[in-house]
């Protein structure tokens, strides 16, 4: 079925694909107040361990695994996927196919995270770092994958113009990439274990691997469109494009052995992954001059965008000079990895995340937003969680790292030390936490302000401006 | 990119390089690693845990104690892991090759605990470490719910904890600690490396200086080394 | 189009339409010199930044890798020399470890004082102290009869059984085991005589060949 070549900006693509992308959307905002919730306990639990100490399901250890899987299987795959199955369907310019599957592959892998949740806390966990899930939950979360991913490859090779855009690499290679990486992870990790220290090296190339050949791919796709799209103008810079891109593919995947610097390997795991994370600042450096734009434009997806970006790009900086011995001499092991990580998953994907979807659910509705205010605060909200939850836990961090290098200072002496800073995580945790159910109400009341009407009747005004024509203009 | 099989393999050998050269290239060199056997005191290193410590070790994974507790030493010019007492020289890959999940940990909110068995100039014992469980302490969570509080039947139990004032239960009742805390104090007290393999004895001094310096500093010839 | 100046913020206009957002980029994606057929300076910059990653990267590689090899774990070292001998452990180490695995200590005592008129002690001995000869075939081949040590007598009864790899004997060590234990003996506990070598122990088992133990008037015999 082809759509007759107008310059409407909402089609049948985005219509017909409104209920599977909006339950898997709404699916991943509650997640993410599940996991806000969890990490907020976790993060209690920093300075005071007797917070619900006495229940095992909320054990420490089970609290942190717990709330990472959440966060990363729970909100940040499923808004990931919808967001890539839906620019993969509209730049592709023909309605999404398999759509059934989509919603059972969403049932299914959301049944399998629950699932997962439930078991670490029962004492199934696997204690591999973003593989926590006992390994009955996994093959579900494999399957409900592949349901998924199977519009998403449908709608590429189903395009209707040859050429392909920064987005499709980006899409198409995480939803590719991702299987391969679980399932070898499973194999390795969970089914067969390999012997001694090599479970950490394999469960280092997985954890790395999901944040390089995954995360970062899904939101870039993310970025990569919604930029141009909203400020009318080509990305700049974008004859880099496919060497960023291939950059990020080829050497993420070799920073497996970043965190296992010092540790009781070979010194070449650690080295190899020293070089990938300094030549990943090529990739790093693309990304930033292409997505540049987004910082002079206005807009709320354009917004959070430029945040996400900025986080991005920081900490990939970050990472690179925190990979070099000298420094992880201080850093590792510390509340400042906990910090990188928050960057990366919260200032970076996440950001960038939000700004897809207040780019996509009008389109999707037909509608805006319920709540203007919501809105606004959601934005001020969440970046003022970020930045305070990110600065805190680096400053606890640098002082726990030059602590603990101290013999003289006691653990009594660093948890005293570090100890504001660690409450003030707690109330960027607070703070995130209202902030993302301020986004799960406003969804809620946009997605329930649709759901009145029928299909086809649109709103009192039409919302949407017809689009111009981009210009290839070589910036 | 618009070639879509080749887009694929190229994907795929992207990943497929990395897995090969980091994961089956150290599961080469490390993978077969055997224990290494001292002629003088007629014993191999590592020795074999006991099936109770291999099943304490699956409880302290599944209570996520990796969260907060490492167990790796770092060598001894890197960092205060051997002036904290943690270990008297780096873990090396044959620390780890009869432990069913090597708990090497990301975290020290907590010490290291490799060598918890032989902490000078005390170790901790049995008693020590079921009390730290039980109670807690304001750096330590409790971990009371691997405790069974009930009454005495007859006598009391041979492992019931002692707690003094207001600590201890009610008349007549006892904390007896369950098959899982049992099992993880067994883990935590086999926890010794103490043997000094070959692999782990520090670089000679002088090599170490020679090749001191800057991280970023190009090609540091080894004049010493390079023959 | 450009984005208005009060965007309402529960909506983003689209400021172009997928499919020229397509072809536009594809376009760029077409070009490599500009219109004058210059390379432009972006793009030279880029590739040194990343020439120049690779330089890094490389040397790096090379300086911190130790070669790849499976046992260096010090990023500084380099891996052993194929024949070169690993940092030998000291012998009065090794001896000492011996000495007190459950192998000499039950009956010469940890402190080497023995038990008196059933085990001779070892420090201050003169059968330590003095005659190698003596002393490396007591331990290789064993002792038996009655022995006079530092004026005390011992009785038959207290055997000293043979540690050497010969014939009846359970503990079978080698060379570099005895000599190690033996340096150990004669420096340990205020004694101070020389080191024994795993060479000189060598010599005497192969003079000797394999026999019971010696009695007292045989060690006698010997210089």
């Amino acid at each position: 079925m082809t759509i007759a070549s107008t310059n409407a900006e909402v089609t049948a693509i985005d219509t017909q694909a409104r209920w599977p992308l909006l339950l898997m959307l709404g699916g991943a905002l509650k997640w993410l107040v599940v996991a806000g919730v969890l990490s907020l306990i976790v993060s209690i639990q920093l300075h005071s361990p007797a917070f619900l100490a006495e229940y095992s399901v909320f054990t420490h250890g089970r609290a942190v695994a717990m709330a990472e899987t959440a966060f990363v299987y729970g909100w940040a795959a499923n808004a990931g996927l919808a967001l890539a199955l839906w620019i993969l369907g509209r730049l592709g310019g023909e309605p999404l196919r398999a759509l059934n599957w989509v919603v059972v592959g969403t049932y299914a892998w959301n049944i399998g995270v629950a699932i997962g949740i439930v078991g670490i806390a029962i004492g199934d966990a696997t204690s591999f770092s973003l593989l926590q899930m006992p390994g009955y939950a996994q093959p579900l979360m494999l399957v409900g994958y592949a349901a998924i991913a199977v519009s998403g490859i449908l709608a590429w090779s189903g395009r209707r113009t040859d050429g392909t855009f920064a987005s499709h690499w980006y899409a198409i290679a995480a939803l590719f990439l991702f299987p391969w990486l679980f399932s070898a992870a499973q194999a390795m990790l969970v089914w067969t274990p390999v012997r001694g220290v090599l479970q950490a090296v394999a469960a280092g190339w997985f954890a790395q691997g999901v944040w390089t050949l995954w995360l970062a791919p899904l939101a870039l796709a993310v970025a990569y469109y919604v930029v141009p799209k909203v400020t009318g103008r080509a990305l700049s810079g974008y004859d880099f494009a496919p060497h960023g891109f291939w950059t990020l593919i080829v050497i993420g995947a070799w920073t497996g052995g970043r965190h296992l610097v010092g540790g009781p390997l070979p010194a070449w795991v650690a080295t190899l992954a020293i070089v990938s994370c300094t030549l990943l600042l090529f990739h790093t450096l693309v990304v930033a001059l292409n997505l540049r734009g987004a910082f002079g434009g206005g807009g709320t997806a354009l917004k959070f965008i430029a945040f996400g970006v900025g986080a991005y790009v920081f900490g990939g900086l970050l990472d690179a000079v925190t990979a070099f011995r000298s420094v992880a001499l201080v850093t590792q092991f510390t509340h400042f990895t906990t910090a990188q990580q928050q960057l990366a998953l919260y200032g970076g994907v996440s950001m960038i995340l939000f700004g897809g979807i207040y780019f996509a659910v009008p389109r999707l509705t037909g509608r805006p937003w319920a709540s203007a205010a919501f809105v606004a605060g959601h934005r001020v909200t969440v970046v003022l969680g970020i930045v305070l939850l990110v600065v805190s836990l680096a400053a606890a961090g640098w002082i726990q790292g030059h602590d603990l290098n101290n013999p003289k200072i006691s653990f009594a002496d660093i948890a005293l030390h570090t100890r504001p800073w660690l409450l003030l995580a707690t109330a960027a945790q607070l703070i995130l936490l209202s902030a993302n159910l301020l986004l799960l109400v406003n969804f809620v009341r946009s997605v329930g302000a649709c759901c009145c009407c029928g299909e086809e009747t649109a709103p009192a005004e039409a919302p949407f401006r017809p689009a111009a024509t981009m210009e290839a203009h070589a910036s | 990119m618009k070639n879509g099989l080749v887009f694929f393999v190229g994907l795929f050998a992207a990943l497929a390089l990395s897995w090969g050269a980091i994961v089956l290239g150290s599961h080469r060199q490390l993978g077969a690693l055997a224990p290494f056997y001292d002629d003088s005191e007629s014993a191999s290193f590592p020795a074999r845990p006991t099936g109770l410590a291999a099943r304490g070790q699956l409880v302290y994974a599944d209570l996520g104690c990796a969260s907060c507790h490492t167990q790796q030493v770092r060598r001894p010019d890197f960092g205060g892991d051997q002036a904290r007492g943690w270990g008297e020289r780096q873990s090396v890959a044959r620390d780890y090759i009869f432990q069913l999940r090597p708990q090497l940990g990301g975290a020290r909110v907590g010490p290291d605990l490799t060598n918890l068995a032989s902490r000078k100039p005390s170790a901790p014992d049995t008693d020590d470490l079921l009390k730290l469980l039980y109670t807690g302490s304001p750096l330590h969570p409790a971990y009371a719910f691997l405790f069974e509080e009930r009454a005495i039947a007859g006598e009391r139990s041979a492992v019931a904890l002692k707690l003094t004032a207001g600590l201890a239960p009610a008349a007549g009742r006892e904390i007896v600690p369950t098959e899982r805390a049992l099992s993880l104090v067994a883990f935590l007290l086999s926890l010794n490396t103490s043997y000094d393999y070959p692999e782990s004895r520090p670089l000679p001094k002088a090599a170490a200086k020679k090749d001191a310096g800057h991280g970023a500093a190009p090609a540091a010839k080894k004049e010493g080394e390079k023959k | 189009m450009s984005t208005p100046s009060n965007p309402d913020p529960r909506i983003d206009q689209a400021g172009a339409t997928d499919e020229s957002l397509l072809a536009a980029h594809e376009k760029l994606l077409g070009q490599h010199k500009d219109e004058k057929g210059h390379y432009r300076l972006q793009p030279l910059a880029v590739l040194f930044f990343f020439c120049g990653l690779i330089l890094f990267g490389g040397t790096y590689l090379s300086s911190y890798s130790g070669l790849f090899d499976a046992r260096v774990f010090d990023e500084h070292g380099q891996p052993p020399k194929a024949g070169a001998p690993v940092a030998k452990l000291d012998p009065r180490e090794v001896g000492k470890k011996l000495f007190n695995n459950a192998a000499c200590n039950t009956c010469h005592q940890v402190n080497g004082l023995g038990t008196p008129g059933v085990f001779p002690p070892l420090a201050g001995s003169e059968w330590v102290l003095g005659s190698e000869e003596r002393l490396i075939r007591i331990v290789l081949f064993g002792a038996q009869g009655t022995l006079k040590v530092k004026g005390v007598d011992y009785p038959p009864t207290s055997q000293m059984p043979a540690f050497g790899k010969v014939p009846g004997s359970g503990y079978n060590w080698t060379d570099e085991k005895i000599a190690a234990v033996l340096t150990y003996i004669r420096s340990e506990w205020g004694n101070n005589a020389s080191a024994i070598t795993p060479e000189q122990v060598a010599a005497i088992h192969a003079k000797e060949g394999d026999r019971k133990s010696y009695t007292q008037d045989e060690l006698l015999k010997l210089p």
